[in-house]
């Protein structure tokens, strides 16, 4: 509904469109000329026409951007409303980055060591019977903050993959044949594995498996955990029960994790208190796994509507069908 | 002393010779005697058994095979004889791969290439004891004609191919036959290295294989890499003719060495002397300037180096792709890279059996891929190593022993036993390289490598015959030497790149075998010349 309605004095745009005018008046500026309609008339007649009307149609289409930047607000704060705050929210700031603490290279040296010259590539090796969502996710919020070259492969341990899986980071990065100008490179390998697997440092580190750990790693690339002990547990046991019991577990233990995350978000907006964090990330990908949205308990569809208006989440989709 | 004492002794002596005389005569009478029984058994046996022959037309060796007559009859293959044969009087042609006569049986194992099967040969109303003592004596590896009724067992016959049937053998002739001592048992070619030491039991060294090549190749193994090799071929050529390219065939006799002077071989032609063509370099790429666009061209390459080592030949088989891109040479990995693929794809489809056969005798790990392949930069191995503790410039080039080290680092990491480097140093490319763009120091080439060994060294290739010059000089090469090279560029090219491989180096990286000289079937290296 308009907030208030001008009756218009004469169409601003209008063309000589006869059935889209709303109701015609005698041209009252003709200048004597019987041939032609009025509105030629008025084509002819606007160079003579008094600049006062011009002055009224500026201010008439002044009212009108204002009006729709007034409707843009509107749908914004509404969003907002329903949507608890993030620390991580992007939305309305829609196109700017969200201004968090720190960027840039300096952190990833202090993160995965220093810079030896060289692509620092993270491996995943998973499995395309079970596609890790939450590392997808993970993947674009990556992409956000830091230059990360991202590539998809296929093992010879498979014959072939879907084709949506091949193309689930992305499209390929225009620079992508000059490897050393990234920041971070992201290798997703498609292999026959029973578990999922990270490998990112030959000498220094192990191979890290599971889910649960690789999304841990990849979130600190991303944002601090939260300096709280407490909260920061709390977060991981999220994770877990997630991996453990939502993705995995039975239809009984599914259903038992549903009410708990109905009760915990009755209390709080997000799993974890106040602020988003990555077992609101984890508990999405891993609730949508496991069935549609309409068959999860009233606070849980807030909860996921609310994910979902962030925009983080959109890697997820295609592979949610 | 007297007289008598003498006279003795003649006495003695008169009487010893006739106890040795007679002890002499004895043994001599014994002989005869014993030579007249024997002959006597011989004659008493050899009428014995010429009464008893009655299945003398039913084997033997009959005249050699001059095409005497045409006979319609049809051999069938030992890969065919299953159950489904049972009951069936056929004939087949194969060798004797060992015979072993138990009393009134001879079992045989008849062997076709990879194949073979048990044969029976037993007194009855169809054998005679000469015709069963004739097959036990046929010596090994001759070819014999057999008719014989394919029966099936009830136990499977673990040692054969054919484990479900076993031929009962009613007429056999030799073919050809086989010297009695073969100077390599097949068995023993077979035996994997450390199975021989344990039995005590001999496994044969590669210079006897070679130097009797003929014999091993007869071996299940052997047939296997060459039928792989055979593929490899097969799958190139489908390959690129399938994405548009021209198969070419380019001189081995040139007139300026190619690659460098040092590693060429020299023949006298006519009144002056030419070279043996160390690649098709040049002939490739006057067929882009001639515009083909996409070339490739399978033929053997001469390299003179004296390096005795695994995987160093002489001559070898080489399999050359160069082609135009549109403007990056990126475009020029990405199409070897995919031939590559489709052709370990190739292999790991149609030849697994052969896979299988080999890896009984030389076991290996199979062969890992990543598709799209892998393509790392310099810079990013250069990095890996250091952080594996070597150190190196970062314009060095790789050594035998760093290249192995990365190749396990790269395996480690992302799996894969194939995978290209990118942007090597220009420093240690030859001159017709194309510089990078952006950083003097680095080249537009790549080396691709299987298990940590380099199968393929290839640039982007300089079109401009002003730079190109420019970089010949730079090398101190004599630009007379290559004028006609230059030339070539002198009348509008594309842009162009490309790369070659070793067909014998590839089949022994992919089979995860340790010496070139296993898939190359008649060797050539500094010291073998023949067979």
């Amino acid at each position: 509904m308009p907030m208030y309605q001008v009756k218009p004095v004469f169409g601003v745009d209008v063309k000589i469109n006869l059935p889209t005018c709303m109701y015609k008046l005698q041209n009252i500026h003709a200048q004597g000329s019987a041939s032609g309609c009025s509105e030629h008339a008025l084509q002819n007649g606007g160079t003579e026409v008094d600049p006062a009307f011009r002055d009224l149609e500026a201010r008439q289409d002044e009212i009108m951007r204002r009006l729709y930047e007034l409707k843009a607000a509107v749908d914004g704060l509404a969003k907002t409303v329903t949507t608890p705050d993030a620390d991580l929210d992007q939305t309305v700031t829609s196109l700017s980055q969200s201004p968090t603490a720190f960027r840039g290279t300096a952190d990833l040296d202090s993160l995965l060591g220093k810079d030896l010259g060289a692509l620092r590539d993270i491996v995943i090796n998973a499995n395309p019977a079970r596609p890790p969502l939450t590392l997808l996710v993970l993947h674009a919020m990556l992409c956000h903050r830091y230059r990360v070259l991202s590539s998809v492969h296929v093992h010879s341990s498979l014959s072939g993959v879907p084709a949506q899986l091949l193309s689930c980071l992305g499209p390929r990065h225009t620079d992508s044949y000059v490897r050393q100008s990234f920041q971070l490179g992201f290798t997703l390998i498609w292999k026959d594995v029973p578990k999922l697997q990270m490998k990112f440092s030959i000498q220094n580190m192990c191979p890290i498996e599971g889910e649960a750990n690789v999304a841990r790693f990849l979130f600190r690339l991303i944002a601090p955990y939260p300096s709280d002990p407490t909260l920061a547990t709390l977060v991981d046991s999220w994770v877990d029960t997630a991996f453990f019991q939502l993705a995995e577990g039975s239809a009984k233990e599914r259903s038992a994790v549903l009410s708990a995350l109905n009760s915990a978000l009755g209390r709080d907006p997000w799993l974890a208190g106040p602020e988003f964090s990555l077992a609101d990330i984890a508990c999405y990908c891993c609730v949508l796994q496991t069935g549609p949205a309409s068959s999860s308990p009233a606070n849980v569809q807030r909860w996921l509507k609310a994910c979902e208006n962030l925009g983080h989440f959109g890697p997820a989709h295609p592979l949610l069908q | 002393m007297t007289k008598d004492g003498v006279q003795g002794a003649v006495e003695e002596a008169d009487q010893a010779p006739s106890k040795k005389g007679l002890k002499k005569q004895q043994k001599e009478a014994e002989k005869v005697a014993k030579k007249a029984e024997k002959q006597a058994k011989l004659a008493a046996d050899q009428h014995s058994t010429d009464d008893d022959d009655f299945a003398k037309d039913r084997y033997g060796v009959p005249p050699m095979v001059q095409s005497q007559q045409k006979l319609d009859r049809g051999l069938v293959r030992v890969q065919e004889l299953t159950p489904e044969k049972a009951g069936r009087l056929i004939w087949v042609r194969a060798r004797i791969h060992t015979s072993r006569a138990k009393g009134k049986q001879c079992f045989l194992v008849l062997r076709q290439q990879q194949f073979n099967v048990q044969a029976l040969v037993a007194v009855g109303e169809r054998a005679s004891k000469q015709m069963v003592k004739f097959a036990a004596n046929i010596n090994k590896e001759s070819i014999v004609d057999v008719e014989a009724v394919v029966r099936k067992v009830e136990q499977k016959i673990e040692s054969c191919s054919q484990q479900d049937v076993e031929l009962h053998i009613e007429r056999i002739f030799v073919i050809s036959q086989a010297e009695p001592r073969l100077p390599l048992q097949l068995e023993d070619c077979v035996r994997p290295e450390g199975e021989g030491d344990e039995d005590g039991r001999a496994t044969v060294n590669q210079d006897t294989r070679l130097d009797n090549r003929v014999i091993d190749l007869r071996t299940t193994t052997s047939q296997a890499i060459f039928r792989l090799q055979s593929g490899v071929c097969q799958l190139f050529r489908d390959t690129l003719t399938n994405k548009g390219f021209v198969e070419i065939q380019t001189p081995k006799i040139i007139s300026a060495a190619s690659e460098g002077g040092a590693n060429v071989f020299t023949v006298s032609y006519f009144k002056t002397s030419a070279y043996l063509a160390q690649s098709p370099q040049l002939y490739k790429q006057m067929c882009i300037c001639a515009d083909f666009d996409k070339v490739f061209c399978v033929g053997p390459v001469f390299r003179a180096e004296d390096s005795n080592t695994h995987r160093h030949l002489t001559e070898f088989v080489g399999l050359d792709i160069e082609l135009t891109f549109n403007y990056h040479y990126h475009e020029v990995i990405e199409s070897i890279t995919d031939t590559m693929v489709q052709i370990f794809k190739g292999l790991g489809d149609k030849f697994q059996t052969e896979i299988q056969t080999v890896g009984k005798q030389y076991p290996s790990e199979k062969f890992k891929f990543l598709e799209p392949t892998l393509r790392l930069e310099y810079r990013e191995g250069v990095a890996m190593l250091r952080e594996a503790g070597v150190e190196m410039g970062d314009e060095e080039d790789l050594s035998t022993p760093n290249e192995k080290l990365l190749g396990r680092l790269v395996k480690e990491k992302y799996d894969t036993d194939f995978y290209v480097l990118d942007k090597y140093p220009l420093a240690v490319r030859p001159f017709y390289t194309m510089p990078d763009p952006n950083d003097k120091k680095y080249s537009n080439s790549y080396d691709m490598f299987m298990r940590g060994e380099e199968i393929l060294s290839g640039a982007q290739r300089i079109h401009d015959a002003q730079l190109l010059t420019e970089r010949a000089i730079y090398h101190n090469i004599d630009l007379e030497k290559i004028k006609s090279y230059i030339d070539a560029f002198r009348y509008g090219a594309p842009p162009h790149g490309g790369g070659g491989i070793g067909l014998e180096r590839v089949c022994m990286l992919y089979l995860g075998l340790h010496n070139v000289r296993q898939t190359s079937m008649f060797p050539r290296d500094p010291k073998r010349l023949t067979p």
